[in-house]
């Protein structure tokens, strides 16, 4: 076992070392790589450009907040009250635009409303050193039944026609896309290569041993929420200007259909490890699912239970692959 | 003796919140508003006491909610469309209830796979059986007996109250003077020195999950009755209440501490909070800011103070 | 200003850092917690080019000077001087800055990152746009693994699958990546198996020659004697001496370190051996324990001497049933038993005193009687419930009868001594009253009172006909310990000797020569 009198052992091929180190983004890459192709050959309708289209843009909202949900769970922690932070921002950002004020005012608040109140989070959790489940928890309740006692459940309608970002078409291609694509380009370049983003990685991998390295836990992860709340705010924009009202609640469920992306992805829901390319990945996979049970004229109704067996398969699979290089 | 720290700031708080809610209306401090409520928080109350003991091991259980839904979809299903008799429908739907926490237990212990994630795939995977199974139908015209559960009373208190106040005594008993409560706090502080001591940890966990599987479906056959009808939707978010109420009992989201008592405080201040507030003239769902803020602010306060001692 | 205290300070030269000035200097450190002091007016120097041992029993003040060394916790009085020029650590950081580096007894690494950011996270090396340069930072993790022996090392390796040799070698790596010149090592040998250990000095003995100058804190005097240039023992939060090496033997260390004098370190007591309790016939687990077989009788202590990874630990959790046997039979009291789990060999009366205390064998929150109860659940039952009158009865028994230091039954574990903390272990086993015990390390950790006290108590249990299997990495304690000693590598036993032919030369060589054989 002790490797110690032996040579430098051949350094293992490209292909196992990429298996290792992206191992679950490729695992979801190629289970979507396969719907396309089963469902594509069932109904070939599946791969038209409008289906595909309307199935990423609807859904580019969620991954883009599993982006900032993946700091917050690489960090060590989590957040379960992304959804109803969500519908509290899109609340703002429609009560903002119909109030008369500039449209760049009512994009641009939500998301530093989104920044303080998560950093706040943040900071109860790292100074007062609360669990992060509990905090969000309680974030929970008071950002949802504030929402709702707040607007009393009303939707709001008639925003001006500028403030519709989510529905604009850049080069063809709607606006959600694109906000996916390059936020999920940006955080995956800056996650790797930036000294301020491994921080998040040492943190999560060992609150301690970063400590002890001069990196203040306490600092990054009032860092991560921070950033999470700007994702939630631009994911919340996305989501309020899709359609023309804005309504007090979210889809049930939302803050776990995020942390679901995030850990399907790959993303370790202890910390310390996972890309939000993985997220992301996993985000366009329920919404393939969901679109796919459509076209095989499956009933909608068993759309969660495919999506719960498809969890519980990825999260098995990526058990068996982990023993597997822990045993080498 | 160790005082129960936590469990005496919430007995204080509790004590506090009803005497300023029954200073603000007096309807609150009425023996049949009270019995009522009662009623309303045995669900929650009962799903929380096996919660307790899934936290205190150091896990979680987040798919109570749809075992829940699961098994009220399946009462109704088993009675109407299958044709069985009700009270084997009744029998039939909580037994699906505690293989469906089994299943959770057997992915926790035989995989490893971390009790958050496992849980979390099988909200989906139960909320999309019971979707799937009910294709949004109905089940209504349950027969006049079965109401007894969810709307009768026993000695003149609702019946789920004693359904409620039975198991809280039982659930204290074990976890607090049972060999099988000393294995739950051994398990969830240090596994491995449990496993290392001949401490059953896997067939332990296997038994808490069963047990809140078990303890879904008795409150999903208890709310059927009350509500006299069958839904796919019902115990949406159930478990982020169960949560609450747990956590802000005083038990350790990280395990190994916690105690059936407190978490009893914890569904009871929240019952009262929400009563109490709608009363007063609060809309209905700024009582669950108040929770929240109650939820948060209890920890705070019971980390200082356990700090000072500390100290 | 600054020029003056150079002036005041004695031996300083203007230029600093000279053979005169010491790298590091510590004068009249003083620390208290919430009103108990735990280092009073200590003094403790390293220069370029030596080690310095720090020694001291548990609870001597050791990590705390180490601590305030490596800006961790800041001294209520005294001074710090680097170089000759006194400095003030607000955080980490600040003392790093100064040169000081510090690898921690429970290594300070990230599981899921790459050996080459574990050297480097914090200060890794920049591109002109600010970005991490990876390929930069691979080269020098390479080279610096390089320096240090190192060649086997994948600078891509993630650090989660390393051995705790090797990670401590990145830890290594990772502190001269900071140029420290101050090398502080907190108990660097406590989990490293004989070669691994004689690596570790080696490696050692070269940063000094390149100038390093280095702490080294240890409970084991034959590599401090090995290594150390100057020793400075503690006591009780206060300097006792510090001795250049060759004025120092021993048992004068020993005698320095408890205040007393201590003859014999592994007392010896003749057993008269009885019965075969256990017995093992071609045990195999999964490659990693292979066809293993011995007798042990009751009153006798059969150490097994390893290194980490021969298969001894190993083949403890196969006779305990964590990991069961593959194939070949267990006897216990002469008859063939199958040990699937531990209750099952709880059961069977085999009790298992596992090597890592705090992470097996302890439930650190709960109180002394509730960890002693972990065993004995099932029979301290009366009708559905613990019989807590029995349970603390049981404690107080235990802590009486293994003299263990400990307010009473209701302590939470998780504040006694490590020592202690070992006693409990054994409490907890020995309540089932078991006929074969399993001491994996037995002493690992603790300090010398507590040690001998241990041994003590193991010659104890052994007269008293209880047979004891004693896995241990430290020689001495398998040579004064053993009446039988077995010599296991890649799974096997590769040799046996009596008590009386055991020295440290013929089984410290049956286990390096069967190595290299095995590793061919």
């Amino acid at each position: 076992m002790t490797a110690a009198e032996v040579a430098r052992p051949p350094r293992p091929s490209l292909v196992s070392r990429t298996l290792e180190a992206y191992g679950q983004e490729i695992v979801v890459f190629a289970a979507i790589a396969v719907l396309f192709v089963v469902v594509g050959s069932v109904n070939p309708r599946f791969l038209s450009d409008s289906n595909l289209i309307s199935i990423f843009s609807g859904n580019a909202y969620i991954a883009v907040a599993a982006i900032g949900m993946s700091l917050v769970i690489i960090t060590g922690h989590i957040d379960v009250s992304v959804g109803s932070l969500i519908g509290a921002l899109a609340t703002i950002a429609g009560t903002l635009a119909v109030s008369g004020y500039p449209v760049w005012v009512a994009w641009v608040v939500p998301v530093l409303v989104g920044m303080a109140v998560n950093a706040m989070v943040g900071a109860v959790i790292a100074y007062v050193k609360i669990p992060s489940i509990v905090v969000t928890l309680g974030m929970l309740s008071i950002l949802k039944g504030g929402l709702i006692s707040l607007t009393g459940g009303a939707w709001i309608t008639d925003m001006p026609p500028a403030f519709f970002i989510a529905q604009q078409r850049w080069f063809g291609i709607p606006s959600p896309i694109w906000f996916m694509v390059a936020l999920t380009a940006v955080v995956a370049l800056w996650m790797r290569h930036s000294p301020t983003a491994r921080m998040f990685y040492a943190v999560g991998g060992n609150a301690e041993a970063a400590r002890a390295t001069g990196i203040s836990p306490e600092r990054t992860t009032v860092i991560a929420f921070t950033l999470h709340g700007l994702f939630a705010g631009i994911a919340a924009l996305l989501f309020a200007t899709q359609l023309q009202v804005i309504q007090s609640t979210v889809p049930p469920n939302l803050e776990l259909t995020v942390i679901t992306a995030a850990v399907i992805g790959g993303v370790s829901i202890l910390g310390g490890t996972g890309t939000v390319v993985g997220s992301t990945l996993a985000a366009i996979l329920f919404a393939c699912i969901g679109s796919a049970l459509v076209f095989l004229n499956v009933s909608a109704y068993w759309l969660k239970a495919v999506i719960g067996l498809l969890i519980l398969a990825t999260v098995l699979a990526d058990m068996a692959r982990r023993r597997r290089y822990r045993r080498i | 003796m160790k005082v129960l720290r936590h469990e005496t700031v919430l007995a204080i708080l509790l004590a506090i919140a009803l005497a300023i809610l029954a200073a603000q209306s007096d309807r609150f401090f009425t023996v049949d508003n009270l019995l009522n409520q009662g009623r309303l928080m045995a669900e929650v109350g009962l799903v929380a006491l096996v919660m307790t003991f899934v936290i205190v091991s150091a896990g979680i259980d987040l798919s109570v909610g749809s075992i829940f839904g699961l098994v009220a979809i399946l009462l109704g299903v088993f009675w109407q469309n299958v044709g069985m008799p009700l009270p084997l429908a009744i029998v039939a739907a909580i037994v699906v209830g505690v293989v469906a926490g089994l299943a959770n237990g057997w992915v926790i212990t035989r995989f490893k796979v971390p009790p958050l994630v496992a849980t979390l795939a099988t909200l989906a995977l139960y909320r999309g059986l019971a979707e799937g199974i009910s294709q949004a139908r109905s089940v209504r015209g349950y027969p006049e007996w079965f109401f007894v559960l969810g709307q009768g009373e026993v000695l003149g208190v609702p019946t789920q109250l004693w359904v409620f106040a039975v198991f809280a005594v039982v659930a204290s008993v074990i976890l607090g003077l049972s060999p099988f409560g000393r294995a739950t706090y051994a398990i969830g502080s240090n596994a491995v020195a449990a496993r290392f001591s001949g401490i059953r940890v896997d067939r332990t966990i296997l038994a808490i999950y069963a047990a809140s599987g078990l303890m879904s479906a008795i409150a999903a056959v208890i709310f059927v009755s009350r509500v006299s009808t069958t839904r796919s939707d019902m115990g949406t978010g159930l478990e982020l209440d169960v949560i609450t109420a747990v956590v802000l009992g005083g038990t350790s989201i990280f395990g190994g501490r916690g105690t059936v008592i407190g978490t009893v405080l914890g569904v009871m201040l929240i019952q009262a909070l929400k009563n109490g507030l709608a009363l007063s003239g609060v809309k209905g769902d700024g009582t669950i800011v108040v929770i929240g803020f109650v939820l948060i602010a209890s920890i705070v306060f019971s980390n200082l103070f356990r700090r000072n001692s500390d100290g | 200003m600054q020029r003056t205290v150079e002036a005041a300070s004695p031996g300083g030269t203007p230029s600093g850092g000279g053979d005169g000035a010491p790298l590091l200097e510590l004068s009249g450190m003083t620390k208290s917690f919430s009103g108990v002091t735990v280092l009073e007016d200590v003094s403790f120097d390293v220069r370029a080019g030596e080690v310095h041992a720090l020694l001291g029993e548990n609870g001597a003040g050791k990590s705390t000077l180490i601590k305030i060394a490596a800006g961790v916790h800041r001294p209520d009085r005294g001074s710090i001087r680097i170089g000759g020029r006194e400095v003030s650590f607000a955080s980490p950081r600040d003392a790093r800055a100064g040169g000081i580096a510090v690898v921690y007894q429970e290594l300070l690494l990230f599981p899921e990152l790459t050996v080459a950011e574990n050297i480097f996270i914090g200060h890794g090396p920049r591109t002109a746009a600010g970005t991490l340069d990876w390929r930069r930072m691979r080269e020098r993790a390479r080279e610096l693994l390089d320096d240090l022996d190192s060649q086997h090392l994948d600078v891509d390796a993630r650090v989660g699958g390393l051995s705790v040799a090797n990670r401590q070698r990145v830890e290594i790596a990772k502190a001269l990546s900071q140029d420290a010149r101050v090398l502080i090592m907190d108990e660097p040998t406590a989990s490293l198996a004989e070669a691994d250990v004689q690596q570790l000095i080696q490696i050692v003995r070269t940063l000094r020659q390149r100038g390093v100058g280095i702490a080294y804190v240890s409970h084991k005097l034959p590599e401090v004697f090995a290594l150390a240039d100057r020793v400075t023992v503690l006591r009780d939060g206060r300097l006792v001496g510090t001795e250049p090496i060759a004025a120092m033997d021993e048992r004068k260390v020993v005698s320095m370190m408890v205040g007393r004098s201590i003859d014999q370190l592994f007392p010896k007591v003749p057993t008269r051996l009885g019965e075969v309790m256990l017995e093992a016939r071609g045990v195999c687990h999964a490659g990693v324990v292979r066809d293993v077989s011995f007798q042990l009788r009751a009153g006798e202590i059969l150490g097994i001497a390893g290194l980490v990874g021969s298969g001894r630990t190993e083949l403890a959790l196969t006779l305990f049933g964590l990991t069961p046997a593959t194939s070949g039979e267990i006897l216990v009291g002469g008859s063939p038993v199958a040990v699937t789990s531990p209750d099952q060999a709880r059961e069977l009366g085999i009790a298992y005193v596992p090597e890592d205390r705090g992470l097996q064998g302890l439930v650190k929150p709960q109180t002394i009687a509730e960890n002693i109860a972990h065993t004995m659940l099932e029979r301290l039952r009366r009708g559905f419930l613990v019989d807590r009158a029995r349970e603390t009865a049981l404690a107080r028994h235990f802590i009486e009868a293994l003299g263990i230091r400990a307010r009473g039954p209701g302590q939470v574990v998780g504040q006694l001594s490590g020592g202690n903390q070992q006693k409990v272990v054994l409490a907890k086993w020995l309540a089932i009253e078991p006929r074969i015990l399993i001491m994996d390390e037995p002493t690992r950790g603790i300090d010398v009172g507590a040690k001998s006290e241990i041994h003590a108590l193991m010659s104890k249990l052994a007269s008293e006909g209880l047979a004891i299997l004693m896995i241990s990495s430290e020689l001495p304690e398998v040579l004064g310990m053993s009446d039988r000693v077995l010599v296991m590598n890649g799974g096997r036993v590769v040799a046996e000797f009596d008590g009386s032919e055991a020295t440290q030369e013929a089984v410290g060589q049956a286990m390096t020569l069967t190595h290299q054989r095995g590793a061919a």
